[in-house]
């Protein structure tokens, strides 16, 4: 037990709490509820375990799942983008990818944002068509992803300002 | 062996995550009945599609037997019809208000092994068939549709734990429900007949009519045996079925014209 894992299961609790007592609730403009835990697999580090990391993501969205009645889509979807996120590192930070704390620093900006867009916009949309589940509902499911994105997106770039403040 | 080995290693990632999505989608199947409904649908149209390939086949090759039985079957309603002929009732007006109406089908899968079973059936919404519509054949009841697609539907047979049938005596109309018990597909049970009323071995055991899926007066099957326990209010009966599930082809789809007035009734009085 290094200090590493025990920040990562304090970031765990803490995310999963904060997510289902707090941000489940805010409801902005009705349907915009910000998915903030999925900073815990976005600030994983790079050169991680990746099959560890498939399993902490299965059990987050389990228990996000549990904790707010969901049906099971944040489940689906945490598992879904914990397994393609090695394919997103490589295809957004390209020769940087192994730098273990990428998406803080030694890397370019721009190579981050891609990273953090598309880790959300697929974790979304993953999210949302599972719990429509029906063709009928495309404009609801991309209208979800596409604002909920963007509320999700700025909290994890302010959230990952915070972060970097303290480590430097 | 170590080839085997290193594949698994290689993909281990990708195995793990198809693992956890079934169980993960099996998770979400148990907790919401959207996609419940949705996940059935699918198996339905995927069973029924496969069953029907099948059965075509046996269906050509049972051709001359079911054609005895149909034609046995169209002797009996004959008969029925000259009985009726010769009431010089005014028969218009009687089926005028009779509110159901018949569809024919044929199975083209039936289940009757496990604890809840299900038969599909080759007419679908196109055909006119809707949800919650009762089913019976030419000697019983064989349950009632559960779920349709453009050209099958799937019956929720009366074998099936779950279930509960309005049933009554034929002789003085006392009723009970009527549910099976997972054993024998010929053996069901009546429970909640009062001990008040008089039965004997034998008694025939018709549906009670207080559903909108049967109209009353189809035969179901006679009294095995009963008990009386001596402390509750209530009979422990056993009823044997008239007719054998486990061999029929086709069956009858009761439409209740009537549905829409009942239900407004029951939600007005409620």
């Amino acid at each position: 037990m290094n200090r590493d894992n025990i920040l990562h299961i304090f970031q765990f609790f803490l995310l999963l709490f904060l997510q289902s007592f707090l941000l489940n609730n805010i409801n902005l403009f009705g349907f915009i509820n910000p998915n903030l835990y999925l900073l815990f697999i976005i600030i994983y580090r790079l050169d991680g375990n990746p099959t560890l990391l498939i399993i902490i993501g299965f059990v987050m969205g389990l228990l996000l799942d549990l904790l707010t009645q969901g049906s099971g889509g944040h489940t689906i979807a945490t598992l879904t983008i914990a397994f393609l996120r090695l394919s997103i590192i490589k295809f957004s930070f390209g020769v940087n990818y192994d730098v273990p704390m990428g998406m803080i620093k030694g890397s370019l900006l721009r190579q981050r944002l891609l990273y953090f867009m598309l880790m959300v916009v697929i974790h979304h949309l993953v999210l949302y068509s599972i719990v429509y589940f029906s063709l009928d509902n495309t404009i609801t499911i991309l209208k979800n992803t596409l604002f909920t994105s963007f509320f999700t997106f700025i909290m994890v770039f302010i959230s990952l300002g915070l972060f970097r403040e303290k480590n430097d | 062996m170590r080839q085997l080995v290193n594949a698994l290693l290689k993909y281990k990632n990708a195995l793990l995550y198809i693992g956890l999505l079934i169980i993960s989608f099996l998770f979400l199947n148990q907790r919401s009945f959207y996609h419940q409904s949705i996940f059935s649908n699918a198996s339905l149209v995927l069973s029924s599609n496969l069953n029907q390939a099948g059965k075509n086949i046996s269906n050509y090759l049972n051709l001359a037997s079911s054609n005895k039985k149909l034609i046995a079957e169209n002797i009996k309603l004959k008969r029925l019809e000259l009985i009726l002929f010769s009431e010089q009732v005014e028969k218009n007006q009687a089926t005028d208000n009779f509110p159901f109406q018949v569809l024919g089908a044929r199975i083209i899968k039936n289940n009757y092994q496990s604890a809840r079973n299900y038969l599909i059936i080759d007419q679908g919404y196109l055909d006119g068939v809707e949800k919650e519509m009762g089913v019976i054949s030419s000697d019983g009841i064989i349950g009632i549709v559960n779920q349709i697609t453009a050209n099958f539907s799937s019956v929720i047979s009366i074998l099936h734990r779950d279930i509960k049938i309005n049933a009554s005596f034929k002789k003085n109309g006392a009723y009970g429900s009527l549910s099976w018990q997972g054993n024998h597909p010929k053996k069901m049970k009546l429970d909640d007949v009062s001990t008040i009323n008089p039965i004997l071995v034998g008694d025939t055991i018709v549906t009670g009519g207080m559903s909108d899926y049967f109209p009353y007066g189809i035969p179901i099957g006679k009294v095995s045996s009963f008990k009386r326990p001596k402390l509750e209010g209530y009979y422990d009966i056993d009823i044997e079925l008239f007719s054998n599930l486990t061999q029929k082809e086709f069956v009858y789809v009761l439409k209740n014209k009537m549905k829409d007035q009942l239900n407004q009734l029951k939600y007005e009085s409620r």
